[in-house]
């Protein structure tokens, strides 16, 4: 399944690399090239959603999965790949439900840009990863070594970093629906 | 009452933080040493050598220099306490306490005659149930092996695959005259060990090699034990009149800074037999290990010129008779062929599988390979003149070939199509799967709990910013 898996994930990557580039065009602009390409963004992500899933699940088939799990570089892209999927869809399910609004003000567009551009960083360390898993290492390895990801060491957190996770699960909902009520 | 810009920013700054202290934190939590698992994890898990090799039409020469912050030449000491002789420095778990582990050099060596070492080095001589492993084979378990048990074997070490008619379990020895004819056709590792305190002193190296376990050469060996167990002392103490003293003192053996040109080990040449009616005093220290000057095969391998720990490196250079006349033990070489070998270092008082490994690598004499070695003539070689090659050596945690031929491995594929380790691997990479290894059920548990409730914060996150970014008006 490894070539099948190779060849899936070009779709993915592009809708969602297209879509981390009219995320950029509409935070900086509104011109009417910026609102066109808002217009496709959902259509994009949407894309994205369906050909990532098909990806993900042929990249669960290409080795068994104890053998996927027991190796830290195919325990870190499934790690890396499942959170794009979700990431690049729980996105697209924002744009869809908050509509144009999402671009309301420079707060906004501001968010928006740092979630487009770590829905990137995110594609590109999935990526690379899975290039290393293929047998086809870049230099991009190194500048995760140097923000301190050793892609050769499986990524998991302590136990109470689990924690700290859980409650910031629970409070960012807490915040949001108390901040929404007011002006 | 939180305003919604506030609000925003909080929930951004919540969710920047939390992966920012995710990326801070982790791959923490996990690894930890526990001895009682066979589990040490040495702080540093690559370091370097450098190779020189050089020939004669005689002799082969390997020069290795290797860096280690402070020598160890002691080994296996016997201190009175006053009442018995107790020993310091058998073989640990991680570093020896008293740091009585003596720094050591390996090589593996073949002629092509194992194809899978010259592609996976030292990994294919892992097998089942290897001391001190997690999973190591007991001491009752090999005792009731019909051939280990018989030959007192009390653990199970270095040996090659196809001495076992299932490679994946360390019981299936084949028959004497399978093994027989396997040594007969070179199905065998020669083993090259110097030793900085039961070998070097006497400027020579231990000769080994490895077919369905780890053998010392026929002959005599460099070191014999020095105990008397019906009398729960030394067999022998050190000739006074020859050296001015009966034993060494633990005040000194414990700040194991010897001077190396000092007596601080025994040797038969100035050794007598123990006297028990000698006025011992509490803190003298007898080695329980004497050395002897090797004979036969066992002894073919010498130290040329004095190994000597100098400036944080440790200089040792070997040399052998390119054909030692015993084949069945060594692998003997010459001008024109090719070489496989594997080398390893212990240092920092470790012993046992604590140790640094390279991958293979090929020695070519007069032939392309990855080290060239030096032709010379004369007595020795001008080592200016023969490049180093550097090597980085690595710590190879608890990975054993039936692993690596196993589902469990992804690469196993590869290996049963004959990809070389070097093709996949570097050393770095290497040494960090071995740590996780030792730490896989724990780490597989943790790696998808982070997984799981980082799905969930980007969940939570995008919830909460859909929950903002929309308008007022939009809300009803």
């Amino acid at each position: 399944m490894g070539p099948y898996h190779t060849m899936l994930v070009h779709f993915p990557i592009a809708f969602w690399v297209t879509a981390t580039v009219i995320i950029f065009v509409r935070a900086v602009s509104s011109g009417k090239l910026a609102l066109a390409f808002d217009r496709v963004l959902v259509p994009f992500l949407f894309l994205g959603t369906l050909t990532g899933i098909a990806a993900w699940f042929i990249g669960t088939l290409v080795w068994p999965a104890d053998t996927l799990q027991t190796s830290p570089l195919g325990r870190n892209h499934m790690m890396a790949a499942s959170w794009s999927l979700i990431y690049w869809t729980v996105l697209m399910l924002m744009r869809w439900t908050v509509g144009p609004a999402i671009w309301d003000s420079v707060l906004n567009r501001v968010i928006m840009l740092l979630l487009g551009g770590l829905g990137g960083v995110l594609l590109i360390i999935t990526a690379t990863i899975g290039g290393h898993l293929a047998g086809s290492a870049t230099f991009l390895t190194e500048i995760l070594r140097m923000i301190g990801w050793e892609v050769y060491a499986t990524f998991y957190l302590p136990n109470w970093m689990l924690v700290v996770l859980v409650a910031l699960i629970v409070l960012m909902p807490v915040l949001a629906l108390f901040g929404r009520r007011s002006a | 009452m939180l305003k919604r810009t506030q609000a925003k920013l909080l929930v951004m700054g919540l969710f920047g933080g939390g992966l920012l202290l995710s990326l801070a934190t982790h791959g923490s939590g996990v690894i930890a040493n526990d001895p009682d698992r066979n589990i040490w994890i040495p702080d540093d898990l690559t370091m370097p050598l450098e190779l020189q090799v050089a020939y004669n039409d005689e002799d082969i020469l390997f020069r290795y220099r290797w860096p280690t912050d402070h020598p160890n030449l002691f080994i296996d000491m016997l201190r009175f306490d006053g009442e018995r002789w107790v020993r310091h420095g058998g073989s640990p778990v991680g570093p020896e306490p008293d740091a009585m582990y003596e720094d050591r050099v390996t090589m593996l060596v073949d002629d092509g005659s194992i194809p899978e070492f010259q592609r996976y080095g030292g990994y294919i001589t892992v097998g089942d149930g290897m001391r001190y492993f997690t999973e190591a084979a007991s001491r009752a378990e090999i005792a009731e092996h019909p051939v280990l048990g018989p030959e007192g074997r009390a653990d199970i070490r270095k040996h090659l695959p196809a001495t076992r008619s299932d490679p994946d379990d360390w019981t299936t020895l084949v028959d004497p005259g399978e093994l027989a004819a396997q040594r007969e056709a070179g199905y065998f590792l020669d083993l090259w060990h110097w030793r900085a305190h039961r070998s070097n002193p006497l400027d020579v190296s231990d000769d080994q090699y490895i077919a369905q376990y780890r053998f010392g050469d026929s002959g005599r060996g460099p070191y014999f034990t020095n105990w008397d167990s019906d009398g729960g002392h030394p067999s022998l103490m050190f000739d006074a009149e020859q050296v001015g003293f009966h034993a060494l003192r633990w005040e000194e053996v414990s700040r194991n800074n010897p001077d190396p040109e000092s007596i601080y080990y025994l040797a038969e040449d100035f050794a007598v037999p123990f006297d028990p009616d000698h006025a011992w005093q509490e803190g003298d220290v007898i080695p329980r290990r004497a050395l002897r000057q090797p004979a036969g095969s066992r002894g073919a391998i010498r130290v040329d010129g004095p190994a000597r720990w100098n400036d944080g490196w440790w200089d040792v250079t070997l040399r052998r008779a390119l054909d030692t006349g015993y084949p069945l033990e060594d692998k003997i070489m010459h001008h024109g062929g090719v070489y496989d070998i594997g080398v390893a270092v212990h240092r920092d008082a470790t012993g046992a599988r604590w140790h640094y490994v390279s991958m293979p690598y090929q020695v070519g004499l007069g032939r392309n390979a990855d080290i060239a070695a030096h032709r010379f003539t004369g007595a020795r070689p001008n080592w200016d003149e023969v490049p180093p090659f550097e090597m980085t050596l690595f710590y190879p945690g608890q990975v054993s070939w039936p692993r690596l031929n196993s589902e469990t491995h992804a690469g196993a594929d590869s290996i049963r199509a004959g990809v070389p380790v070097r093709f996949r691997h570097n050393e770095a990479q290497l040494a960090q799967y071995g740590v996780e290894i030792e730490f896989e059920a724990a780490i597989r548990r943790q790696w998808m709990l982070t997984l799981l409730l980082g799905v969930g914060l980007i969940i939570s996150f995008a919830l909460s910013a859909s929950l903002l970014l929309r308008r007022r008006e939009e809300e009803g």
